[in-house]
């Protein structure tokens, strides 16, 4: 029981609302080139980074979860966008073990790309037109590139909330 | 997390999961509805405001840090068109108050059945001795010497000199001035004595614009409808004459002398209140009916019969903006005196 309460399946409920209440209160609020960073598609990506593809979706489908509740997009659309650019930046693992902090990064760049670029063709498959603009050329890199900066400095707590710890090398002597 | 399950199961887990909730909403779910709006008040809702509590100072010194200079640029910019809109707005309320007080000075004088021109103050007199203001128009639009000028209050006084394009009003409080004037009842008399009254079983025949024919049988009450209260109101009083006289001024700041022709009667008849207007008549220099003012003080002077009734004028004659000028032509002979 103890180990369900304070696993890491529940440490995404919180630093999830705490990132997508910064997301509504200060990056909706605070456009770049008319673009909104996406702080909590960072989040996921970081998580993805520091976790592999299989954290990193499901850490983006409960954001992605929380972002389809807080506001109108259909329930699951965001959560499956982030989950796969959660996915797309953990298959850095697949390169190597353990990844540097810019490796990571640009893996994240990535996984952002794929979580942003996603809501719109979804959006587009059930039914939402209007999304795919040519607007997307410059929204997509502008969030991407943001989300490979934020991720280094988000590494740290998305390791505390999936629960991975850094790997310890130990060199044998002989 | 998720460790008993392969990570393609895991993935396709995720999957399915959207894909059937975005079906399960899409159709219109209440469930999700009610999700939607629980998460929104319950959960997102505190947690936002515990989110800004932290955020909102640091946002504002990271704001005052970046942006001081522009925000100082904006400040000055808004202060300047706060200014610029208060100019503005008190140049619109001008404007509001002399389209009044022109309409003021037309309904008086277009009352009074006289040809009226309107004039503006465009100076006063510099002298401490002489109650005089300039107004802007002239004998090129049609003014005399002696003719009357009254606002939107009435009677203010006359015209003195004549030049093409403007003229030399001498006001009622002036010394030399003097003019025709009787005294009214009060407006509560009129009412009473106008209730007490018998009706008449046919209509006088001088009576011509009378919503109701209110005869008298004393000889010095006269009937109309042509009322000395402002043209705006509907009540229709009327006019009993108690004395006439002439009304001089006495100087600046001071109110009018009515001096009678029969003053014997004035101690008893007279009451503060009383309205005054123009006498009229041959001799007058103004035509009968414009209001001058209202009694406030009647005196008996020691050891004589006689009262002195001070009046002060309707106008405000330290406050002219407009004025009009009725294109009455007086007597020449009451013009010279």
């Amino acid at each position: 029981m103890p180990r369900i309460l304070f696993g890491p399946a529940l440490r995404i409920l919180p630093i999830g609302l705490l990132a997508l209440s910064l997301q509504r209160l200060v990056f909706a609020q605070h456009p770049v080139n008319d673009v909104k960073l996406q702080f909590v598609l960072a989040v996921v990506v970081a998580a993805g980074a520091v976790g592999g593809p299989d954290r990193g979706a499901v850490v983006g489908f409960v954001l992605g979860l929380l972002y389809d509740l807080s506001g109108t997009t259909p329930l699951g659309l965001v959560a499956l966008a982030y989950g796969l650019g959660g996915m797309t930046a953990g298959y850095v693992h697949t390169l190597v073990s353990e990844p540097q902090w810019w490796m990571g990064s640009v893996f994240a760049i990535f996984g952002a790309a794929v979580g942003e670029l996603s809501v719109p063709f979804l959006g587009q498959m059930i039914g939402d037109s209007g999304w795919i603009t040519p607007r997307l050329l410059v929204q997509i890199p502008t969030v991407a590139i943001a989300a490979g900066l934020m991720t280094p400095a988000l590494m740290p707590i998305c390791r505390w909330m999936v629960g991975v710890k850094r790997k310890k090398w130990k060199v044998m002597v002989e | 997390m998720f460790a008993s399950l392969s990570r393609r199961r895991v993935i396709l887990l995720v999957v399915l999961t959207c894909v059937l909730l975005i079906t399960l909403d899409k159709r219109g779910n209440p469930v999700i509805d009610r999700a939607r709006g629980i998460f929104s008040t319950l959960i997102m809702r505190p947690v936002d405001t515990a989110t800004n509590t932290i955020v909102l100072p640091l946002e504002r010194a990271w704001d005052g840090i970046m942006n001081y200079d522009d925000l100082r640029k904006e400040r000055d910019a808004l202060y300047d068109q706060v200014q610029h809109m208060r100019g503005d707005d008190v140049k619109a309320q001008t404007a509001i108050l002399e389209a009044q007080e022109l309409l003021r000075v037309t309904e008086l004088s277009s009352a009074l059945g006289y040809t009226a021109v309107i004039a503006q103050v465009v100076g006063f007199s510099p002298s401490n001795f002489q109650s005089t203001v300039e107004i802007n128009v002239g004998s090129s639009r049609g003014l005399k010497v002696g003719m009357p000028v009254t606002d939107g209050a009435g009677l203010i006084g006359r015209i003195t000199k004549v030049f093409p394009d403007h003229s030399i009003v001498l006001l009622a409080t002036d010394p030399s001035y003097a003019i025709a004037a009787q005294i009214l009842a009060t407006p509560e008399e009129a009412a009473k004595e106008a209730a007490n009254a018998p009706r008449p079983t046919t209509p006088p025949s001088t009576s011509t614009t009378t919503t109701e024919p209110l005869p008298f049988d004393e000889p010095a009450v006269v009937t109309t409808t042509t009322s000395t209260i402002p043209p705006s109101t509907t009540t229709t009083i009327p006019q009993i004459i108690r004395e006439t006289g002439a009304l001089e001024g006495q100087g600046t700041g001071r109110p009018l002398v009515l001096r009678f022709t029969d003053s014997s009667s004035a101690v008893t008849s007279v009451r503060e209140g009383a309205i005054v207007d123009t006498a009229g008549g041959n001799s007058s220099l103004a035509p009968h009916g414009i209001p001058i003012g209202i009694v406030t003080r009647v005196v008996t002077e020691t050891g004589s019969s006689n009262a002195v009734v001070e009046v002060t004028l309707n106008a405000r004659l330290d406050r002219l903006n407009f004025v009009s000028v009725l294109l009455y032509e007086p007597n020449q002979n009451a013009v010279g005196r």
